[in-house]
């Protein structure tokens, strides 16, 4: 039987920010449909609409000619809707079995029965009785899947589903939800990746600041048209120079080895690498696989043995993050709200944060408020921060606004080496771009990075040399032209 | 010295009474915390559960009425921290401490027409078989229903939370209350549910200690039990059978202590009356060290409040 959703004339509004502006759209099964956007365009609150999460403020959704009134996930389940989030939504101390008998109402033997039966179908393999945080992040999204497949779901919808995974965990995921859309399941498949797009759907809806800009087949569309939908302005495209090859090294790592007492953070087993002046070293791995404690080894937040850090000459490894500033050392850390700045602070206090001592924010112990207000200033305007008001709290800043303020900060002291974790993670193309630029005029500078990233494509366009982490352990350091997104990824997945 | 192996079993046996309230509030606060609630008013709630049960039983006469009463009282009271953290959304802590706070007042307030006044004699069962097996006799009979009720609830809390789908609801909330949400659980309902139980447990705690274990109104009685209780959750790791282990040992230091006191051991009285505090979280600390299984048995939403948009 085939499958028709239609939502009509969606409308959501929050305080200050239309989400979905009047969305009308139409899907039929057996196809792929691509919901493509920016953070923020409205793909997440019109997904979550669907599977009953969120309340519509106006319009209507059918399915098959019906009417649905989807006031709680319930509803959604229960007409058949089923949706597996960007955030998994699984319960982490819970067995994969507890979590799947949850919202079931079936005998435990039958519902294994079932279970098994899925995964024998799909060439899933996963224990049903280890608790949920022992999987991997390919693992935890099968366990997501079966969970909507127990109810044989008409419409699957799947919200940014390869953000947490490998190259070969995704094109596995590609395989099974073509195999889904056969068997006649409609499949919604939300996502700012053109690539994927490409690869995968059949028919593209593009979203832009809440309004449908555009419907249409994948075979009338190419990477860079949909590029432009998305944004709607032409984007440039951002080439790194081939650096100067300077043997000058700057930073040196030897047998840096870490292991933690919480059972939940990886070990580094044995880090060696060197960065030399104007070079990008990236880091490329699955995220949980060190990277975290290997930014907060490298910037101090975590101390290791004296030895194991050489910078500019000296040994710095016992140091604190803001005795390593001195010796003109950055930092920008993955969670732009919890590590980089203070959310509830405004910009200009944020600015004066990592400055305690080699400037002139600070008179006998008192702040000199002048001075780091101009100095702000000045960083909003260099670095493009999108507002005029110093005084705004970090939190209402704009992710990519955040980014650029916490970038401009840091290179205040015109820092030998910046080190970024994740530096574009979840910005929209336009900030993504900028980050981009910033950082490669940082190595023209003849100054360093050492890039710890999860996204293959950041990396591969920004590093002169990348290595991966995979559990703790880092592979050996390529020149990037030798490296390809594939061999990263088998890399990644911890083959040799 | 020839000691009477039957004073044994009696000493054990006023171990394992001064374990009840102990275990009583434990495993209702557990059920709580488990919905990822953290309630500090258990001694109010034990308190309000006391006076309760002590004043019914005087007014009506009736010991049916007057534990059911206990309870209801824990209900209620427990009510008023359901309704502000979880509609009101307050922050658990000083919620739960205000709690306690009301509780101890009121009490005192009501308490003071019923101070002076004796309680009733508890009925109890199996007194018969006191007698016919020595050690294990006085041990194992002549209790009250409540004492019976407190030593298997730890099994059963297990049972409940381990086995049953209710008890697993009850987990996934307190794991991630987002989650069960987006699954269509009703986070809300289930928290105002296990606040309420662990009202009824901690009322029921209280009026075993103003009906059995000291039968008489005495401002304050619970003497900082509640506090205790609430430690011994946290240092079980949210485990009832460590609740049980720690309470027995908590029960007996102090039972102990009192002997050696009376005996006149030369040891300091204060260390003394610490000794039980330090040793039960020594020993809770000690069985308890497996950070993973910490984490697995850890609500991770404890004490954060849930509010849904949409």
């Amino acid at each position: 039987m085939s499958t028709n959703l239609k939502i009509s004339n969606v409308t959501k509004i929050y305080p200050g920010c239309v989400a979905n502006d009047n969305v009308s759209l139409e899907f039929n099964s057996g196809k792929i449909y691509a919901l493509l956007g920016e953070n923020g365009a409205g793909k997440s609150t019109l997904v979550k609409i669907l599977s009953g999460v969120i309340i519509p403020d106006e319009g209507e959704i059918y399915l098959n000619k019906n009417n649905l009134k989807l006031n709680s996930p319930l509803d959604a389940k229960k007409n058949d809707i089923g949706m597996v989030f960007q955030h998994f939504n699984l319960f982490e101390t819970l067995s994969v079995f507890e979590n799947l008998i949850i919202d079931s109402d079936e005998q435990r033997e039958s519902l294994r029965e079932k279970i098994d039966s899925i995964m024998k179908k799909y060439n899933f393999s996963i224990d049903l009785d280890i608790p949920v945080l022992n999987l991997s992040a390919g693992q935890k999204q099968k366990v997501e899947i079966i969970r909507c497949l127990i109810r044989n779901p008409k419409v699957l919808i799947m919200d940014e589903p390869t953000s947490v995974l490998t190259e070969q965990e995704t094109s596995e995921l590609f395989l099974s939800l073509k195999k889904f859309s056969e068997e006649g399941i409609l499949i919604i498949y939300i996502t700012h990746k053109l690539k994927e797009v490409m690869q995968l759907c059949d028919e593209v809806a593009v979203m832009r600041r809440g309004k449908l800009i555009s419907v249409s087949e994948i075979k009338n569309e190419n990477i860079e048209s949909l590029a432009n939908k998305m944004v709607g302005q032409n984007l440039k495209t951002i080439k790194k120079k081939k650096a100067k090859t300077s043997s000058d090294q700057l930073i040196k790592i030897t047998n840096l080895n870490f292991s933690s007492e919480d059972p939940f953070e990886t070990n580094l087993i044995d880090i060696n690498f060197s960065v030399n002046r104007g070079e990008c070293l990236g880091i490329a791995g699955i995220s949980g696989n060190g990277q975290s404690e290997l930014f907060q080894v490298l910037s101090g937040e975590i101390i290791s043995e004296k030895n194991s850090i050489e910078f500019n000459n000296n040994y710095i490894g016992d140091l604190s993050p803001q005795e390593r500033r001195e010796y003109l050392m950055a930092f920008s850390p993955e969670d732009r709200l919890e590590q980089a700045a203070i959310p509830q602070m405004k910009i200009f206090e944020n600015v004066a944060l990592n400055n305690f001592k080699s400037s002139n924010f600070f008179n006998n112990g008192l702040i000199n408020e002048n001075k780091i207000k101009e100095h702000s200033k000045k960083i909003i305007s260099d670095f493009n921060v999108n507002t005029d008001n110093i005084e705004l709290k970090s939190q209402f800043l704009s992710g990519g606004n955040l980014q650029k303020l916490i970038i401009g900060r840091e290179l205040i002291t015109s820092p030998d080496l910046l080190i970024c974790f994740n530096p574009t993670w979840g910005l929209d193309v336009g900030a993504i771009n900028y980050i981009h630029e910033t950082l490669i005029k940082i190595n023209e500078q003849n100054k360093s990075i050492i890039l710890i990233s999860t996204d293959t494509d950041e990396l591969l366009k920004l590093s002169d040399k990348i290595s991966v982490i995979h559990k703790g352990k880092l592979s050996k350091i390529m020149n990037a032209e030798e490296v390809t997104s594939e061999k990263l990824g088998i890399l990644m997945g911890g083959a040799n | 010295m020839i000691i009477d192996i039957n004073f044994i079993g009696l000493i054990i046996a006023s171990i394992m009474a001064s374990a009840v309230p102990l275990i009583l509030a434990s495993c209702g606060e557990l059920i709580t915390e488990r919905s990822g609630v953290l309630n500090l008013g258990v001694e109010g709630m034990m308190i309000i559960g006391a006076i309760s049960g002590f004043a019914l039983m005087t007014v009506t006469g009736s010991l049916i009425i007057a534990v059911f009463g206990a309870m209801l009282a824990g209900v209620l009271i427990s009510t008023i921290f359901a309704f502000l953290t979880q509609t009101l959304i307050t922050n658990h802590v000083a919620t739960g401490l205000a709690l306690t706070i009301f509780g101890i007042g009121i009490s005192a307030m009501i308490g003071k027409n019923f101070v002076g006044i004796p309680g009733k004699e508890f009925p109890v069962l199996f007194q018969g078989l006191k007698d016919t097996i020595p050690l294990l006799g006085p041990i194992l009979f002549g209790h009250s229903i409540v004492f019976y009720f407190a030593f298997a609830l730890p099994f059963i809390t297990s049972y409940f939370l381990k086995k049953t789908k209710i008890g697993l609801i009850v987990r996934a909330v307190g794991d991630s209350p987002e989650s069960a949400s987006n699954q269509g659980i009703n986070v809300k309902l289930v928290r105002y549910a296990c606040i309420l139980y662990g009202g009824a447990m901690s009322g029921l705690a209280g009026a075993y200690l103003s009906m059995i274990y000291t039968p008489q109104w005495i401002e304050n009685m619970t003497g900082g039990r509640g506090w205790i209780a609430l430690a011994l959750v946290v240092f079980s790791t949210w485990n009832p059978i460590k609740i049980l282990i720690g309470a027995m040992i908590f029960g007996g230091l102090t039972i102990i202590q009192f002997h050696m006191q009376a005996i006149g051991v030369r040891i300091p009285v204060q260390f003394l009356t610490a000794l039980p505090y330090i040793v039960t979280i020594i020993v809770l600390v000690v069985i308890s060290r497996d950070s993973r299984k910490i984490r697995l048995s850890t609500p991770s939403s404890l004490g954060k409040s849930f509010h849904k948009d949409n």
